[in-house]
């Protein structure tokens, strides 16, 4: 580049220079979706968004566009188009780009060891064949665990989490015990962030598991489907009443291991799409400061009882709106209270960084971000993959845990799955305004649909993220001087007050 | 584009090729397989579709309104698509380049128009 050229580059310029230059703008990629009756979402490449009136996206492709109009500047500062084919800070988006997409660079962080089958609850609802409580041969073996600890080590994540899930793992407290230890052993060389979850029904706390728990600085993650009647109906347990046992053990382990590191999940049963607003403040009465109104799992032996487990997603989407408006008004009256799921959408539309939730990501969150080592020595690429083998569908085993780590995480298996983990290559997806807060998730849509890539127009996961994203943009729309400050309280998870 | 109801539960819409690409006919009703049998065949210079079997009542005329207003909007994205792929390849390839092989420095020096000077600090 010569001299002269440098010069004008860095030289201060006056409008009547980009007014020359601007006679016809080039495009940069975006894409556009309908909210309401008025606007539609422009969204660019890196997630950035502008909600201008309805034809908007039509007008600036037709360059019909004025530069006069504000939302010309909108437009151009944040990279929809530009007055040059390559813009100059292509490497700004580029950098922007690799930022929404950094969760690749860690691999897989969250390591689901599933140590054992065994549970002493027979919810309708659970994805797995548990077995009874005293069936020891559905523990993992020790050989199996420590192989599996290996690998989670073999990882290129500096972060990673150690999740214990069941059946009901605290049944199986030995292993657990062993592979924290381990862990925490294998790790003064590692080096390692490791976080330690344990995913319990809080109905087997002795003393020695939760002081062990304080130890290691293990976290509880709980389920609770709100108020009594509803909880019990859903989590039956032989003997006793669960919702006794559960409030009894997260006020024990909140004592011991401080108030935050308890937390509770539900899911939704055809029993709960009533009952929102009470469970919302059932979580409320137990000192929950957010909630995660999660929809029912399709795989599994929870599909052996559809009555109490299969509702049409509209169903599942008023449950989710009529509790999203309650908590918000919550919040506007001072209360703070999060639903999470809401909270991860929010993160991808209005900060320049990734979610770590391993249900909404492209490429999807299956072994890029998480793993399962099953009881029984296999590997899987989710949670959901391995409740689908219990109904003795393998699709997605990806070896066994002895098995060398490159064959696993990068085998023919892994190469394959990989053709249907972006949506931005997927048919429906690739041209879709939501792209960008959205994911892709090929074990859903092999469970549900029988094909891996899955068929958007029929799609529960598509009509569920797209209803409940379309919804978020339409309430910024319609109200968002008033909700921003609380959607920003979420993901800075601070209160505004 | 023409519409002909054939019967109760299915019309016929004709819509102009030299307006609409096969693409964007393909992906504008992608979308209504969901609600409706959809059949793509071409005559002439036309795109000839036939929808049928609708799922739940219908109205034709919010149907149809509809599909025009899908078509603009996928024609829309046919736009920004086409002008935009490669510079989304370039984007993509310098996002996930390694040791910086794609960057390039901005033209110039680092400078500013009121004589800031930050290699002098």
């Amino acid at each position: 580049m010569d001299a002269l050229t440098i010069k004008n580059f860095r030289k201060f310029k006056g409008i009547e220079f980009y007014r020359q230059s601007n006679d016809k703008y080039h495009l940069l990629p975006f894409r556009f979706h309908r909210i309401n009756d008025e606007k539609e979402v422009l969204v660019n490449e890196v997630g950035d968004f502008i909600i201008a009136p309805l034809g908007t996206a039509t007008r600036i492709a037709n360059r019909e566009l004025s530069e006069e109009e504000p939302l010309y500047k909108d437009l151009f500062a944040n990279f929809f188009i530009s007055d040059k084919p390559i813009p100059d800070l292509i490497d700004v988006l580029a950098t922007r780009y690799r930022t929404k997409k950094s969760f690749l660079d860690e691999f897989t962080a969250l390591h689901i060891f599933v140590v054992s089958l065994r549970c002493n609850h027979s919810c309708h609802y659970c994805q797995v064949s548990r077995v009874s409580e005293n069936r020891k041969d559905f523990d993992i073996s020790m050989e199996n665990l420590e192989a599996g600890i290996q690998h989670m080590f073999r990882s290129p994540a500096s972060a990673i989490t150690m999740e214990f899930q069941g059946g009901e793992p605290l049944l199986a407290f030995d292993n657990v015990k062993f592979a924290v230890e381990r862990a925490v052993e294998l790790n003064k060389y590692f080096k390692k962030e490791i976080t330690f979850v344990v995913c319990t029904n809080s109905t087997v706390f002795s003393d020695d598991i939760v002081e062990f728990c304080k130890l290691h600085s293990i976290i509880i993650s709980t389920s609770l489907d709100g108020p009594e009647f509803l909880h019990n109906a859903n989590r039956p347990k032989s003997g006793a009443k669960s919702y006794e046992m559960v409030i009894e053990g997260i006020n024990k382990a909140r004592s011991i291991l401080g108030h935050d590191n308890v937390s509770a999940l539900m899911t939704t049963t055809s029993l709960s799409l009533d009952y929102p607003i009470e469970i919302i403040n059932n979580y409320i009465e137990n000192g929950f400061s957010n909630i995660f109104l999660r929809p029912i799992s399709p795989y599994g032996f929870a599909l052996k009882n559809t009555n109490k487990n299969k509702y049409e997603t509209d169903k599942y989407l008023e449950f989710y709106k009529t509790g999203l408006n309650y908590i918000l008004e919550l919040n506007k009256k001072g209360h703070f209270f999060v639903e999470d799921y809401t909270t991860v959408i929010l993160k991808k539309i209005l900060t320049p960084f990734p979610v770590s939730y391993v249900d909404l990501q492209s490429p999807a969150g299956m072994i890029n971000n998480v793993v399962v080592f099953n009881y029984d020595g296999y590997v899987y690429a989710t949670d959901e993959s391995r409740m689908l083998a219990e109904n003795n569908d393998f699709t997605f085993r990806l070896g066994h845990i002895k098995e060398e780590y490159n064959s696993i995480f990068y085998g023919e298996k892994a190469k394959f799955f990989s053709q249907f983990w972006s949506n931005e290559s997927l048919a429906g997806c690739a041209d879709c305004g939501l792209q960008s807060y959205c994911g892709a998730d090929p074990v859903f849509h092999y469970a549900s649909q029988g094909d891996y890539e899955g068929h958007r127009a029929t799609s529960d996961f598509c009509k569920k993220n797209m209803e409940i994203i379309r919804h978020l943009f339409d309430l910024i729309d319609n109200n968002g001087k008033e909700l921003l400050p609380i959607f920003n309280s979420w993901i800075n998870n601070r209160p505004r007050f | 584009m023409v519409v002909t109801p054939i019967d109760e539960t299915s019309i016929q819409i004709k819509i102009d090729s030299t307006l609409y690409s096969s693409g964007v006919v393909h992906k504008c009703f992608y979308w209504y397989g969901g609600k409706y049998s959809v059949e793509i065949n071409t005559e002439q210079s036309y795109f000839v579709v036939i929808i049928s079997d609708p799922k739940k009542e219908w109205n034709i005329d919010s149907i149809v309104s509809k599909i025009k207003t899908d078509l603009i909007d996928f024609k829309t994205r046919e736009i920004i698509s086409n002008e935009t792929k490669n510079i989304r390849e370039i984007l993509i390839a310098k996002a996930f380049a390694n040791n910086d092989d794609f960057d390039e420095t901005p033209p110039g020096n680092v400078n500013d128009p009121i004589g800031f000077e930050p290699s002098k600090i």
